[in-house]
């Protein structure tokens, strides 16, 4: 055994406590909620450009829940969509093919617009299916 | 000239996944989400513009910073989006051909062209100490940012004159915007940079054919907007009065503020704390090192980095301790003032 490890060590990861945005973050979406079911503006926030620990990252993950709706599109990597115990709220995370998370999002709306089909693609798509459909 | 919708469709990228990206990209220039959409249009029409870049005194790291970023799908289209006409570090062609290069991509893009430069430029003794091709420095970079629509300096030498120009200034290295007077300048301080945000502020560019909102020190304010200090997880503890004495007290040991120990991140406008590095792994507060300034002018001659900030040089001291016992409203007003942000940025999109 070296000196050295007579030394003690501690490990706290001081970034894995939470910080209390989360209360902040979560009074904000109470009023996009508020907002869409009045007027029908759909918003979102963009998580990471706040300053959230990791410690805030479980806290927000705990309170916010699991809903009904989960879904997986694939494009350019996968792209997680999941509706949280709040209707309405939608937790969208973007990935690249690497697996790296290149956004990562709150929506508030009724279906966040990546899980519907672009009309430019269906217009491709139907060229596709004519061309299958050739005798 | 094709646009980068014709790119992307030619290479198959369907419109969800198009769509997709720009939302990676508005994140990335740290516009709010809701303008996805914009950017999608705008950028589908976007022409490729041709860039070039230099390098002056310089240590090749903001280059190494840019071309090793984290995120290869994101980082690779960005650069796909525009034509580097010129760049020593990577481009292949050497001597006259590269110069050739340098000289076609001028007269070609004539008063369209991105000038990027790294490194900062000396003027003593006739500029001498910077040549390249037989040309000076300070002469080369005058005649490249004629025809050029505007001159983006990567990094704080660059910006600020950096290192290079560290008191005694040997060989009176001057900053890009000491020399370039009549073209808008951008400045990308950072030693290096955060890859992101030079990729972010040519995606801005690419996407609304002008540059950002800069500050006074013409620096993009969507990511020079804020202090680290700011946005510091360790805020709390600031705001609690529980400091780290030493590097290796419980105050360390246990992440409180590094202020004592000399942290520069309440004068220093950088996105570090948020954006991070190294795929977000960490940023140095993070890793337990006070922030060393490194964005902003002179940090190299600016004092000790283990000193503590006096109150004279920011102001915000007075505050120790009176803030604890709202800590919740603090978490409130952080994110109050990165929606403000993003609000005052897109205003301008």
């Amino acid at each position: 055994m070296s000196a050295i490890d007579n030394i003690g060590i501690k490990v706290i990861e001081a970034a894995d406590l939470p910080t209390g945005n989360v209360k902040a973050l979560l009074h904000e979406l109470s009023g996009l909620l508020d907002a869409w079911l009045s007027t029908g503006e759909a918003a979102s926030i963009d998580l990471r450009s706040l300053p959230l620990t990791r410690g805030d990252y479980d806290e927000l993950g705990a309170t916010l829940g699991a809903g009904a709706v989960s879904a997986s599109v694939e494009a350019i990597g996968l792209s997680e969509v999941r509706e949280t115990r709040y209707p309405g709220v939608w937790r969208v995370t973007h990935r690249n093919e690497a697996g790296e998370i290149v956004a990562d999002l709150l929506e508030v709306c009724d279906a966040p617009v990546i899980l519907r089909s672009p009309v430019e693609d269906a217009a491709d798509g139907l060229i596709r299916l004519k061309e299958a459909l050739r005798p | 000239m094709t646009t980068l919708g014709d790119t992307l469709s030619a290479s198959g990228v369907s419109r969800r996944a198009f769509l997709k990206f720009c939302t990676a990209l508005t994140s990335l220039m740290a516009l709010p989400p809701s303008m996805a959409p914009a950017v999608a249009q705008a950028l589908a029409k976007a022409k490729r513009p041709s860039v070039i870049w230099l390098s002056f005194q310089e240590c090749t790291g903001c280059v190494e910073s840019l071309t090793r970023t984290n995120s290869p799908t994101l980082e690779n289209l960005i650069l796909d989006l525009v034509s580097l006409d010129y760049i020593e570090t990577l481009q292949a062609a050497s001597g006259f051909a590269a110069e050739e290069a340098r000289q076609h991509a001028m007269k070609e893009s004539n008063g369209q062209y991105l000038l990027l430069v790294d490194g900062s430029i000396p003027v003593a003794d006739g500029g001498i100490y910077g040549t390249l091709a037989g040309e000076s420095f300070v002469d080369m970079l005058q005649e490249s940012a004629k025809g050029a629509a505007a001159v983006v300096a990567i990094g704080s030498c660059a910006s600020f004159g950096g290192l290079p120009k560290a008191n005694p200034n040997p060989t009176g290295a001057r900053s890009v915007s000491d020399i370039v007077k009549d073209k808008p300048v951008i400045n990308v301080p950072g030693c290096p940079p955060i890859a992101v945000v030079m990729t972010g502020v040519l995606a801005h560019y690419l996407t609304f054919g002008k540059i950002p909102e800069l500050d006074a020190q013409r620096r993009p304010l969507a990511f020079y907007g804020e202090t680290i200090h700011d946005r510091c997880y360790r805020r709390p503890f600031y705001d609690q009065g529980k400091f780290a004495k030493t590097f290796d007290d419980e105050g360390a040991r246990s992440g409180w503020c590094l202020y004592e120990l000399g942290c520069k991140g309440p004068i220093t406008h950088n996105a570090c704390a948020t954006v991070k590095w190294n795929a977000g792994t960490s940023f140095p507060i993070q890793s337990g090192h006070g922030c060393l300034g490194c964005s902003e002018p002179d940090f190299w001659d600016n004092g000790s980095f283990y000193k503590a900030l006096a109150t004279a040089d920011w102001g915000g001291a007075k505050a120790i301790g009176t803030a604890a016992a709202v800590g919740v409203a603090v978490g409130a007003a952080a994110a109050y003032a990165a929606r403000k942000r993003q609000n005052r940025v897109s205003k301008e999109g």
